[in-house]
């Protein structure tokens, strides 16, 4: 049995729980086809689940579907397996023991298994049976925590900016949620703003800059 | 093979003088050590979602920090665009002690002209007089005149859009209609031109089109140009100057061919043509022509002179002066300033405009007004508007941020400014013996640091963006007086420098080599100095010029 299957993930199941969720959901199943994670860093079930729970808190459903609904939890593993957000970036020499305890094998931070403890330590139990309530709250309580003054840089950000992203590029969030362009063909420099207006996630430059 | 000329490279430059060269008669070989891109059928992601692509548009992080760890730091290089960019664990360069510089490249046909981002602005007197005035460097052989007219030539055929504003500082130019100025870019144009008359905000001038051109079609304010525009809409090799090259049936292009050495012949004092290394097959080879023009960019078509060194020129193919390498030049750069814009609010835009605004120099022309400087430095920037991105910075959760995040977010009004370089010999670049590329060739070696002219523009640049944009109504929350690393602006240029004296300069003002009458080198390698304009315009201006003097030159059996 090797590394990926001892926690209960392999890529047919991560591919056949992926179609399940597509199904379900009615999402085009390349919304959350992505590259294989190498065998020893692949996420646990509990750790997607964990992470769809959270993005779902993060950007709730509305009258369109929720961050955990269209798959950014998975996305989110996948960008922090793969460097996104800076997320491969080794801890300084100086992190805390409690973020050094997560380290991966080449220094950086594995912020999946940081926030499984991380929440159920918050939770006091396991956070995954908690209520919602509770849950959204403890997810609140987080955010707080990383962006209070004076803090500069906290695991969380990382993952938050990885939901956002899986949320706001996924179809529903990009182009349902938001509006989405990709051949304009003009610019209109001077629209008038009204309760009905949203905006575009193919805006690039606000996407890059903004 | 043999042809009445080769054109190395085929990239801004490259495509301009085998359209010109063919156009005026001659069979031309263009030569590229990348590979092949086809117009319209080989930009594989051009009209990709980002919910198709597998990191949605951000990458593989971790596998660019491998193989991109340069490129990947080039905002226009993305999941989209990473297949227009060089790979650099596949092509090394080295670096000086105490150098910084990212060296942004793209090996394929079209070079850097599928990746560039199309401001396309005249130089004026002001640029080409300053090495005489302050003293650095050497003086230009030409001045503005000798180039408007090829200005004209060029612009009509590419196709720049912009505002006519009366600059001597920025001259205008054969422009498309312009694109629009956005509300709070309007109203900081206004509040500047009341507080300071001499300082301009205008639209940028842009090789997109907004009238179709032939078979180019509008822009269509995608604003994702470096993915490949099938529409044509912006000036590419595979847009423009390619299609109107091959239309002559003069053209041969050879990929994936990377050129060594320019074989040259010490009894005529000429070059006989190129040897090339096959990538695909292996193997070496030679063309042969009349005449050769180098435009494989500037720092290649130099490392590719140094490595011409034969016999009779042992420090390098046409470098009797000892200069060629040296006065290496790149845009100082850095946000100025950021600022939030409050009153804007009731407006927001639609499309992507692909260009954003310039702010024209307004330092050092008739009067030395810098502060520990005595050229130029201009914004180029824009206003625009935050989205779901800002919310990574903020906190927030829930409902109520998902519906924040529906409203186009609080405008902001960004200033970059772009500073002269100072030529100094001390920045320049060297073969490295003890190291060689893939292809067993050694490799280019870069040395290059700011100096202190640099540093004061951008000090002053600071204070001014944020005085400007203060006045605007606005708060700034962010500036930088410090340059980035050398590359940044990816104007590298120099190392071939154009002179009225052969023994101070490579080539003359005719773009060609004093030392190798029918060697001409047209890109970034001939300037001299930098200005602080986007240069590609200037290039191609004087790819054209040299072309029409270089076959002036065969026609009369000078060369």
């Amino acid at each position: 049995m090797d590394g990926a299957q001892a926690k209960g993930w392999s890529r047919r199941t991560f591919l056949g729980g992926a179609g399940l969720l597509a199904a379900a959901i009615g999402l085009p199943l390349a919304a959350i086809k992505f590259k294989l994670f190498d065998a020893d860093e692949a996420p646990s079930e509990r750790q997607r689940s964990l992470m769809r729970t959270v993005s779902q808190i993060v950007i709730p459903a509305t009258d369109t579907p929720g961050a955990g609904d269209v798959g950014a939890g998975d996305f989110v593993l996948l960008g922090l397996a793969h460097g996104l957000e800076k997320s491969r970036r080794p801890l300084s020499a100086d992190a805390p023991q409690s973020l050094a305890s997560f380290a991966r094998k080449d220094g950086s931070l594995d912020q999946a298994r940081w926030l499984e403890a991380e929440l159920d330590a918050r939770a006091q139990s396991d956070f995954l049976k908690v209520t919602a309530d509770r849950q959204a709250a403890l997810v609140a309580a987080l955010d707080a925590d990383a962006y209070a003054e004076g803090v500069r840089d906290h695991p969380w950000r990382t993952v938050k900016a990885l939901i956002l992203t899986g949320y706001y590029t996924s179809e529903p969030g990009g182009a349902r949620e938001l509006q989405f362009e990709l051949v304009p063909g003009t610019y209109a420099p001077k629209v008038p703003v009204t309760p009905a207006t949203r905006a575009f996630s193919s805006d690039w430059t606000a996407v890059d800059f903004g | 093979m043999e042809f009445d000329a080769i054109v190395v490279g085929s990239g801004i430059t490259g495509g301009y003088a085998a359209k010109e060269l063919t156009e005026a008669g001659l069979k031309v070989l263009m030569i590229e050590r990348g590979r092949e891109i086809r117009h319209q059928r080989d930009y594989a992601t051009e009209m990709k979602t980002p919910w198709e692509m597998p990191f949605r548009g951000a990458g593989d992080q971790e596998r660019y920090a491998r193989e991109f760890p340069v490129q990947m730091l080039n905002r226009h290089f993305t999941e989209y665009t990473q297949g227009h960019f060089v790979n650099d664990a596949e092509n090394p360069y080295a670096k000086a002690d105490g150098t910084d510089f990212n060296w942004f490249r793209s090996y394929q046909l079209g070079g850097r002209s599928l990746t560039w981002g199309r401001q396309s602005y005249r130089w004026s007197d002001y640029d080409f007089e300053a090495n005489k005035r302050d003293g650095h460097g050497t003086d230009w052989p030409i001045r503005y005149a000798d180039l408007a007219p090829w200005y004209d030539k060029v612009e009509q055929f590419i196709g720049v859009s912009g505002a006519r504003e009366g600059l001597k500082q920025l001259p205008d130019g054969q422009f498309q209609p312009p694109m629009a100025l956005n509300p709070v870019e309007q109203h900081v144009r206004e509040v500047m031109k009341a507080n300071w008359p001499e300082r301009c905000l205008t639209i940028g001038r842009t090789a997109n089109l907004t009238e179709a051109k032939g078979e180019r079609g509008v822009c269509q304010n995608r604003s994702i140009c470096a993915r490949g525009c099938s529409y044509g809409a912006y000036f590419s090799t595979q847009s423009s100057t390619l299609p109107a090259a091959m239309a002559t049936g003069r053209l041969t292009v050879l990929t994936d061919a990377v050129v060594e050495k320019l074989e040259y012949d010490a009894a005529t004092g000429r070059v006989t043509g190129v040897r090339y290394l096959d990538r695909t097959t292996r193997t070496r080879k030679t063309a042969i022509a009349r005449i050769v023009f180098v435009n494989a960019g500037a720092f290649n078509s130099v490392h590719l002179l140094l490595n011409s060194a034969n016999e009779s020129m042992p420090s390098g193919l046409a470098n009797s002066s000892g200069v060629l390498g040296t006065h290496i030049m790149d845009h100082a750069s850095t946000l100025s300033a950021i600022a939030l814009m409050p009153g804007f609010e009731a407006h927001t835009t639609t499309g992507n405009r692909p260009t954003g605004v310039v702010v024209a120099r307004y330092r050092n022309m008739d009067a030395i007004d810098g502060e520990g400087h005595m050229r130029g430095y201009s914004y180029q920037g824009g206003a625009l508007q935050s989205t779901w991105t800002a919310a990574k910075r903020d906190p927030g959760i829930g409902t109520g941020l998902k519906e924040k995040l529906q409203k186009p977010g609080m405008w902001r009004m960004v200033l970059v400014a772009f500073a002269d370089c100072i030529p100094r010999a001390s920045n320049r670049l060297t073969l490295d013996s003890n190291q060689t590329d893939a292809d067993g060739i050694p490799q280019l070696k870069i040395a290059f640091a700011f100096g202190k002219e640099e540093r004061a523009a951008l000090a002053q640049a600071k204070a001014d963006a944020a005085e400007m944009l203060t006045k605007a109504g606005g708060n700034v929350i962010m500036g930088f007086d410090q340059p980035g690393p050398g590359g940044s602006a990816i104007h590298e240029m120099g190392g071939a420098r154009m002179g009225h004296d052969p023994a101070t300069s490579v080539l003359n003002k005719w773009s060609q080599a004093h030392d190798v009458a029918n060697l001409f080198v047209t890109d970034g390698a001939q300037m001299s100095s930098s200005a602080c304009q986007n240069p590609s315009l200037t290039y191609m201006a004087l790819t054209a010029r040299a072309c029409d003097t270089a076959v002036s030159m065969l026609r009369e059996g000078k060369i």
